[in-house]
């Protein structure tokens, strides 16, 4: 009798230890910190930014059918099923505001890891601050190609920058002009602040270096009431393509203008952001008809990568809007980063850096077009391959590179 | 620069210098009567193209039509904030004009807020689908889109009325003398508060119908009053503190200002043309162009 006793006790406490156990580790947090504009003119980023992270969180922390790293298990396996928390942070795109939040995020919520933050600006602040405290910074979106080249050491983005993105632009209007299409003069046209600057930067470079002719060079002050007089000089230029690099207010504001004035771009080749925001699309898109956009994502590469469909479906049914390039990218630097901390196993800074600097995940296991993720000495994803996509009734379509192309490019746009 | 592009540049500066004077107008109205700035004048303009955008969303009116009925809101809006907010703010015993400052700001920080919150921070538009929505005027190669002329007309008879209703109405001598005086008024049975009230609810009006002209052809943003109201305390303070013709004078000249100043100098500097300017008529005149010190 008394044995059994013993018996049964000693099952019971090993039972319950091992709930009790299972319970820890479910108990046991990752947190990571999310540093996004969530008011102010690029609000709808932020807000759309924070359905993405939970479109990969809902991933993460349940057991999906995916491909995609982490996936397979509820939680990080690595760290006995922990799950991952996202903490939100406003920067109201001001570098200063960004800075702030990050020392805060660290300090006081104790994140393990920043992703963000849309703005390039911000961006450069932001992982300033996370290489003094020794805590990664995964840039999801920002493109300036200057933010990897500060030796960073806990600096890592996953997507393209504007040098790559822009390279493939002008490989493509080289493309253009080898199938007899007469590409002579590109017109920069680009706010005043470092997404703008870097972005012309790289095109004015690659444009005198391949032999086209500026026609124009403007750079304009953003969120401006009017660019009646910014848009004259472009008609009055007239590029063969026009080459913006805007946020969503000044793409709507620039689409408008031009339509009020009576000019019509021969082509527009856009450096994605605000142009291909859904507010600006809602409000714009009929004039926008056959513009190019560079692009790290499109609706229609759910044929090429299997996971791309489901994750569209369920970010839509968050967000009410399809995925884009800003979104996607989001995505993905969140799935990065956590399956870095799965790996390392750990969420000290130090070894989630290098986990994340032994990164090497193939293409098919993301949602984007990229061939593979792995960083560079810089912390630089030299694989993010980008692609050019078309807007077309409605809806963007791959045209380039032609190898991966979903459909036939129209060119001109305006004749 | 051809003549044509040249002549293109000034009448878009001229159309959109009238804008901002109506813009401008009801925040040196306000000023003008009882030396408030009232800060929450670009969010007064915000909550107006909202009002428009859902006029023309849910009951199919046309912004050109729903001018008078944002215009009354908001003059409904105007006075409710005079008799909620700024009356309460104006009786403070110690540092009256702190106060004053922070009670419009904080109204502009709420407003903004509560914006995002019930509106979402999404880009509206009316665009095309509206009557005047994206038509444009041409005369002899230079373009003037619909939206603009429609806003320019609706500005000078803004103007014009409000010469009126100042010259030839007791509320406009009410109005005015208040302005000069406000103990004297108070002897002569004129009631400053009412006066007050109605002048607030002027402002708003006047603004609301600015933000219906802008929401034919301008994004509409709960961030949106930022970027007009810089250029409106600009226009009020070349045109004189509290000068309401001021305002129209120097709204024009704003916008010609910075249409040439884009095509100067690099159009990232165009507001220092504004800026420049308005240095220089600080040095020149202090009280502004039409102002009285």
């Amino acid at each position: 009798m008394k044995r059994r006793q013993v018996l049964l006790g000693a099952g019971a406490t090993m039972a319950l230890q091992g709930a009790w156990t299972q319970a820890l580790a479910q108990g046991k947090e990752v947190v990571v910190g999310a540093i996004y504009p969530l008011t102010g003119s690029s609000a709808q980023v932020g807000i759309d930014a924070k359905q993405a992270f939970e479109t990969a969180l809902d991933i993460i922390n349940n057991a999906s059918p995916l491909d995609l790293p982490t996936a397979k298990n509820a939680g990080l396996a690595g760290l006995g099923g922990a799950k991952v928390r996202v903490v939100y942070a406003d920067h109201q795109a001001d570098p200063q505001k960004g800075r702030a939040e990050a020392e805060r995020l660290i300090t006081q919520e104790g994140v393990c890891a920043i992703v963000g933050c849309y703005h390039s600006s911000v961006s450069t602040t932001v992982s300033a601050t996370c290489e003094r405290y020794g805590v990664p910074f995964v840039c999801a979106d920002s493109s300036s190609p200057s933010l990897n080249r500060r030796n960073l050491k806990f600096f890592f983005r996953t997507a393209a920058h504007d040098e790559m993105f822009s390279e493939a632009m002008f490989d493509f209007m080289d493309a253009l002009k080898a199938k007899g299409q007469k590409i002579g003069s590109v017109g920069l046209f680009y706010e005043d602040t470092i997404f703008g600057a870097d972005s012309s930067s790289v095109q004015r470079k690659l444009a005198t270096d391949r032999g086209y002719k500026i026609a124009c060079d403007i750079k304009y002050r953003n969120n401006s009431p009017s660019l009646t007089a910014e848009v004259q000089q472009i008609k009055n230029a007239n590029p063969d393509v026009l080459m913006p690099s805007s946020y969503t207010t000044d793409a709507i504001l620039l689409t408008n203008t031009m339509a009020s004035l009576g000019y019509k771009p021969h082509n527009i080749m856009a450096q994605a952001a605000g142009f291909v925001e859904k507010p600006a699309l809602d409000a714009v898109g009929d004039k926008l008809e056959g513009m190019i956009s560079r692009a790290s994502f499109s609706v229609d590469m759910g044929e090429k990568r299997p996971s791309a469909k489901a994750v569209n479906a369920a970010f839509k049914a968050k967000a009410g809007r399809d995925m884009n390039d800003q979104t996607s990218r989001q995505f993905s630097a969140l799935m990065v980063l956590a399956d870095a901390i799965d790996r390392a196993g750990s969420t000290d800074g130090t070894k989630v850096r290098d986990a994340l600097a032994a990164t090497d995940i193939p293409g098919e296991k993301t949602i984007m077009p990229w061939s593979r993720v792995k960083f560079d000495a810089t912390g630089q994803n030299t694989f993010a391959s980008p692609v050019l996509i078309q807007f077309r009734k409605g809806s963007f379509v791959t045209v380039y590179p032609f190898a991966v192309a979903t459909a036939k490019l129209v060119w001109p746009m305006n004749a | 620069m051809t003549a044509s592009a040249l002549l293109q540049v000034l009448a878009s500066g001229l159309l959109m210098g009238l804008i901002y004077g109506l813009i401008a107008v009801g925040l040196s109205l306000i000023f003008g009567l009882m030396d408030v700035v009232n800060f929450a004048h670009g969010e007064f303009m915000m909550l107006a193209m909202y009002a428009t955008f859902g006029c023309f969303v849910f009951f199919h009116i046309d912004p050109v039509l729903a001018l008078p009925l944002v215009a009354a809101a908001m003059f409904v809006l105007g006075a409710g904030v005079y008799g909620g907010i700024v009356r309460h703010a104006m009786r403070v015993k110690v540092n009256a004009g702190m106060v004053q400052i922070f009670a419009t700001f904080g109204l502009a920080t709420f407003i903004q807020g509560a914006a995002q919150f019930l509106f979402t921070p999404d880009y509206r538009n009316i665009g095309d689908n509206g009557w005047l929505g994206g038509k444009t005027l041409e005369l002899a190669g230079v373009y003037l889109p619909w939206p603009q002329i429609f806003g320019a007309v609706v500005s000078l008879a803004a103007f014009g009325g409000l010469y009126l209703l100042m010259k030839r109405t007791d509320f406009g001598r009410a109005l005015e003398a208040t302005r000069e005086d406000k103990g004297a008024v108070a002897l002569v049975g004129i009631d400053s508060n009412r006066v007050f009230a109605l002048g607030w609810g002027l402002g708003a009006a006047l603004v609301g119908v600015a933000g219906a002209v802008l929401s034919t052809f301008y994004y509409i943003h709960p961030q949106v009053g930022a970027a007009f109201a810089t250029i409106a305390y600009i226009t009020v303070a070349l045109g004189g503190f509290g000068s309401v013709f001021g305002a129209f004078a120097a709204g024009i000249v704003v916008g010609l200002v910075e249409a040439v100043t884009a095509v100067v100098l690099p159009p990232a500097m165009k507001s220092m043309g504004i800026y420049a300017l308005y240095l220089a008529i600080i040095f020149l005149r202090p009280q502004g162009l039409f102002g009285k010190l």
